[in-house]
């Protein structure tokens, strides 16, 4: 035999899932790290990243989603978090644009102020639908 | 400026619950009926490594795990745990 059996209790499934947590957290920030360096340092084209960006998108996304979902891990928003939140979000992305790129022309607000403002309202609308359906959950189960 | 106060309101909690620590009797009661870690372990259903991880303080049990020892030692839960101080 080349392995001792394999014995699994509540100390090493909950050991290995806060390993497991912190783990995909560092990789999720290296690979965020690798797209930024390819995007802006190698000045590689999007179109060569888009795989990678929907894989890592789906990574985090997933990982925000089952949190919210089924842990109940991240809290729940009020809705003067949620504009607040909201504020951050499309400020900074404005900002940061504004800074880049200048002032946009009036008539590509489509692909400028559009994605700029409406992107982070659905986030934070995601955020809070999601955590507010894992919190039914949890008061469903309460409830039993 | 209320998220600023969630927050330290979090850690502020998060360094309470961490000042709780548990003791227990458990190496004791497991000694008194004869029993090695690893027989202990295989009656309740977890590895020798995390009875000697409890026996020495460094790994709190679930509710479930406790019962489950208390059980297998023939004491009360109160006999094998207790908050630091209240003893």
């Amino acid at each position: 035999m080349l392995f001792e059996k394999l014995q699994r209790d509540e100390r090493t499934i909950s050991e290995a899932g806060k390993l497991g947590s912190v783990w995909l957290g560092i990789t999720q920030i290296m690979l965020a790290g690798v797209v930024f360096y390819r995007l802006y340092v190698l000045d590689q084209p999007d179109e060569q990243l888009t795989d990678f960006r929907t894989v890592l998108a789906i990574s985090i996304f997933g990982h925000i989603f089952m949190q919210l979902m089924f842990g109940g891990l991240l809290p729940m928003p009020t809705k003067k978090g949620m504009a607040v939140l909201y504020l951050i979000l499309a400020g900074t992305i404005s900002g940061v644009c504004l800074a880049i790129y200048g002032m946009p022309a009036a008539s590509e607000w489509q692909n400028t102020w559009l994605p700029a403002l409406l992107g982070p309202a659905l986030l934070v609308g995601a955020y809070s639908f999601v955590a507010w359906l894992g919190k039914r959950r949890i008061e469903k189960m309460i409830e039993g | 400026m209320q998220y600023i106060l969630d927050i330290m309101q979090y850690i502020s909690y998060i360094a309470q619950m961490e000042k709780i620590q548990f003791e227990n009797n458990l190496k004791l009661a497991r000694v008194a009926i004869d029993l090695s870690q690893a027989e202990l372990a295989d009656a309740v259903g977890v590895t020798r490594q995390t009875i000697g991880l409890i026996e020495a303080g460094k790994y709190n049990p679930t509710i479930k795990l406790c019962l489950a020892l208390a059980q297998a030692t023939n004491k009360t839960l109160n006999e094998l745990f207790w908050i630091k101080g209240e003893r």
